[in-house]
């Protein structure tokens, strides 16, 4: 898809840097999403993908800069490394209960077939302390599309799933987008996930060093990306 | 709408009462401390109400300790705590769920504990049932604000139990003085004074911590 300046931005970074104590994280991260479209961030491990999904989602405020979105909390969703499951409480227990947070009236019909919907269709009434760690991802992600997000951050969401799950998980993302959301998406599978993207940012040596189309992502020589 | 903090504490005492340990351990814990003192009497003697009722109290700080680190570790399992700060409420709702599961989880073991005392120590309650219930009630929504607020401070720290423990005895003294001394006064002793007269202070207390909590929690426990 295009991105336009006469589309709706979502959330909005401007100069953002952080530091943890005295160590710098990244400096002046600045970029707009766009609804409707992922942005796709990547870099080696420790760039600061996981702190500045953090500070995007609200979750710690930057040293330095501002993180603009008009999206409410209520429309915003977060699937990460951690899956916020409890595992004492069945499948739709986790469901029931982050639904209650989150103040949604949805019926146990709905949240089942949302279940279905990630592949858990028999294991509704299952305790999720007996899942293994690709069906505790599906259980989250069941949790954020139970938000109908307009804004999701996903921290490396395929952790632990196997190929078709990767293949729902993806399918799921791209009809979130398709219905208008905003997507961060944090990825080690390069290869794999930037047809997906819309936008790619690259954090390298404590600053933003690539944020631009997928294509000319693709066309920087091999040790820039 | 659901209230969410009524949701909240809904959860933990399902997660708690499912598993059984985490209200086992302050009962059977409290049992010990009522049994192991009660042997402390010589065969024929009385155990004195006012030590009755600091018997029952301490019990009662234990179980504070014990039920406040198991509410506060549900929300480490996949780090739930997260999801729970990302929710669209304020944190502070955190405080109030747990605070209200804390408080269930409090008088269920209490429950254990006031026959125990009757029993092990030979008391009799001689005043009314409903003004015993009042202020064990209202001490115990005291121990549970603090309770509660310090559980979330604990939380991350590996030797988390003893620094509650550290940090929450001191604060409670002047609340476990007036349970101590209203309690003996309901088992019939009453050297301690009218209970009224150490009503103000548990009240100031609650007042004191509960608005505390509401301020601090957010500092305490809502930094990533």
């Amino acid at each position: 898809m295009q991105i336009g300046d006469n589309q709706e931005v979502l959330l909005e970074l401007d100069r953002v840097s952080h530091f943890f104590d005295q160590r710098l994280v990244f400096r002046d991260v600045s970029l707009k999403l766009y609804r409707g479209s992922v942005l796709l961030l990547a870099g080696p491990n420790g760039a600061g993908k996981t702190t500045l999904v953090n500070i995007m989602s609200g979750l710690i405020k930057p040293v330095h800069g501002r993180v603009i979105t008009g999206v409410p909390r209520e429309k915003t969703a977060f699937l990460g490394h951690y899956t916020f499951i409890y595992p004492g409480l069945s499948a739709l227990g986790n469901l029931r209960f982050w639904a209650g947070m989150y103040s949604l009236e949805i019926s146990d019909h709905e949240l089942a077939k949302i279940l279905t919907t990630v592949g858990l269709k028999g294991f509704v009434h299952e305790s999720a302390g007996t899942f293994s760690r690709g069906m505790a991802q599906r259980l989250s992600l069941a949790r954020v599309l139970m938000l109908r997000p307009e804004l999701m951050f996903l921290d490396e969401p395929a952790t632990g799933m196997d190929y078709g799950s990767r293949r729902m998980l993806r399918d799921q993302i791209l009809e979130a987008r398709q219905n208008g959301a905003g997507i961060v998406w944090v990825s080690h599978s390069l290869e794999e996930d930037l047809d997906q993207a819309d936008m790619v940012m690259y954090l390298e040596n404590k600053k933003m060093a690539f944020l631009g189309r997928p294509a000319d992502f693709r066309m920087l020589p091999a040790e820039a990306g | 709408m659901k209230c969410r903090p009524l949701a909240l504490a809904a959860k933990d005492l399902r997660l708690v009462f499912a598993d059984g340990a985490g209200i086992i351990q302050p009962v059977l814990l409290g049992l010990i401390l009522v049994f192991v003192f009660s042997l402390s009497t010589p065969v024929g003697e009385e155990v004195p109400a006012q030590a009755a009722a600091a018997i029952f109290w301490l019990a009662t700080s234990f179980a504070v300790i014990l039920v406040f680190n198991t509410l506060y570790s549900l929300e480490g399992a996949n780090q739930a705590r997260i999801g729970l700060l990302l929710s669209p409420m304020p944190v502070q709702y955190i405080w109030m769920g747990k605070a209200l599961s804390g408080l269930v989880l409090l008088l269920t073991a209490q429950i254990f504990f006031l026959p125990a005392i009757i029993v092990f120590l030979g008391q009799d309650l001689m005043v009314s049932w409903p003004g015993a219930l009042g202020t064990i009630l209202l001490i115990d929504w005291g121990l549970v604000a603090v309770g509660s607020l310090l559980g979330a401070m604990s939380q991350g720290h590996s030797a988390r139990d003893s620094l509650l423990s550290v940090v929450v005895f001191p604060l409670l003294v002047p609340l476990l003085l007036a349970g101590i001394s209203m309690g003996s006064f309901f088992l019939g002793e009453g050297t301690g004074g009218e209970p009224g007269s150490w009503l103000g202070l548990v009240l100031a207390f609650n007042a004191l911590f509960t608005g505390a909590a509401l301020v601090l929690f957010p500092f305490i426990y809502g930094e990533y």
